[in-house]
């Protein structure tokens, strides 16, 4: 059902139980909290109207920015040899706030699930092997989430990287750094086992 | 509310809330369940990793009475198929046996034949010396078998006469079986695939021999394989299957 011919109140209320994570009752507790503070009210909306108009794709990477380039292509301080391939944006964030990658990295905007609809052409493996082609990338690493389409993304990629000399790697998974074994699922264990290494 | 143990197939998830997921299961003993899985995103859950697609897992269940999703309580991996994230052909077929599952069955109609039939073409997909096509080919065989659309391909469907493999035979997806030369010519073109002796011996034996599969095919007899499965299928589903693309002979 669409929200014309609702009150002002009604209509907020509505728009709001349609973001993820609020309900109902949330969404109408947000409403009258936003009634009582008008000014808040106000901030609110030019943030919202601000990030539909200003946020697009970086056109390196496709990471979130305002600008042509995002922070991290733009800094000449990251390293140009290692592009890190992740599904999303959320992704980066997560691994900048790991803090200890130092190179740059490509957003594919997705994972191929063809049950999803969602193919190889919906995402942007053109653009990431026009960025190969221009050189200067020693390493590939491949980041995708470690489900079976996040592997099976992965698996495409590594195909399509064949015979270009770059490097492919992929994240190590296993054994969360402070915990202790007798509490990590069987398949955190066959991953760690199988992705041993030197010590 | 009784809670419901079962052996599941994962073939369908969805996230539904931060914390959330819902996800479609393939059970061997309850048939097709819709099931809402509460932190089945987090890491540490009673759910593990057990909810990613095409893994088996042991589940716990409570099943709704109102007819809205069952609530999944407990999901264990039990089986995963870790080759075919190292083969995409095998992958895609993967995903095309998790599409037939769950788009073309019923709710609660369980059938623990076809079950471990995907099991067993999960866990020989992507392995060595394994044919990707004509496995697929033998799972969508018992798929149609135990859905009541086998093929008939022993006797022409329009006049029933015995057919022996012989050359201008036709598959009419639209009638289900076979057309000897003979009622070609006397009744009106339906959905018609070429089929040669070969592609029928072919057919009746990946058919009728479990491990017909296992046995290697010129590319030609392939090609006219997936073509009659293709059209079969798409014609039984009223819609072409969204792997079908990703299908290769």
């Amino acid at each position: 059902m669409g929200t014309e011919g609702l009150g002002a109140i009604e209509r907020l209320t509505r728009e709001l139980t349609r973001l993820p994570g609020i309900g109902p009752k949330s969404a109408e507790r947000i409403t009258h909290y936003l009634l009582a503070h008008r000014g808040q009210a106000e901030t609110l909306a030019e943030a919202l109207f601000a990030v539909k108009e200003r946020v697009k794709p970086c056109r390196e990477c496709f990471n979130l920015t305002e600008g042509e380039l995002c922070h991290i292509c733009s800094d000449p301080r990251r390293d140009r040899s290692q592009i890190c391939v992740v599904e999303l944006p959320r992704d980066l964030a997560a691994l900048e706030r790991a803090g200890n990658y130092r190179g740059v990295y490509h957003v594919l905007q997705g994972r191929i699930a063809p049950l999803e609809n969602i193919g190889p052409e919906n995402l942007t493996f053109g653009p990431l092997l026009e960025r190969i082609r221009r050189g200067g990338v020693e390493e590939v690493i491949m980041a995708t989430n470690p489900t079976l389409e996040g592997d099976g993304t992965a698996l495409y990629l590594s195909n399509l990287l064949a015979g270009t000399g770059v490097r492919i790697t992929r994240l190590a998974r296993g054994l969360p750094s402070g915990s202790v074994l007798e509490f990590a699922n069987a398949q955190m264990l066959a991953d760690a086992i199988e992705g041993r290494r030197g010590f | 509310m009784a809670a419901e143990k079962a052996l599941a197939l994962v073939v369908r998830t969805v996230d539904w809330s931060e914390t959330s997921r819902i996800a479609t299961l393939w059970t061997r003993e309850l048939g097709k369940v819709r099931v809402l899985a509460k932190g089945g995103r987090r890491l540490k859950s009673n759910f593990e990793s057990a909810l990613d697609l095409l893994t088996v897992c042991r589940i716990v269940l409570l099943r709704k009475s109102s007819g809205g999703l069952d609530l999944l309580t407990e999901a264990q991996v039990a089986q995963r198929f870790p080759q075919l994230r190292r083969d995409l052909p095998a992958l895609y077929a993967g995903y095309y046996i998790a599409e037939l599952l769950a788009d073309s069955t019923e709710d609660y109609d369980p059938h623990p034949a076809l079950f471990d039939e995907a099991v067993a073409a999960l866990t020989a997909l992507g392995t060595t010396g394994v044919s990707t096509p004509l496995r697929l080919a033998r799972f969508e065989l018992v798929w149609l078998r135990e859905l009541g659309y086998q093929p008939e391909l022993r006797q022409c469907v329009v006049c029933a006469a015995e057919v022996e493999e012989k050359d201008g035979l036709v598959f009419r997806a639209d009638a289900g079986g076979i057309v000897c030369t003979t009622c070609q010519k006397k009744t009106r073109r339906g959905q018609d695939d070429f089929l040669s002796p070969k592609g029928l011996a072919a057919l009746r034996e990946l058919s009728e021999n479990p491990e017909a599969w296992r046995r290697d095919l010129e590319d030609k007899v392939r090609v006219e394989l997936r073509q009659v499965l293709n059209r079969y299928v798409t014609y039984l589903r009223g819609k072409p299957a969204k792997l079908l693309p990703y299908l290769r002979s």
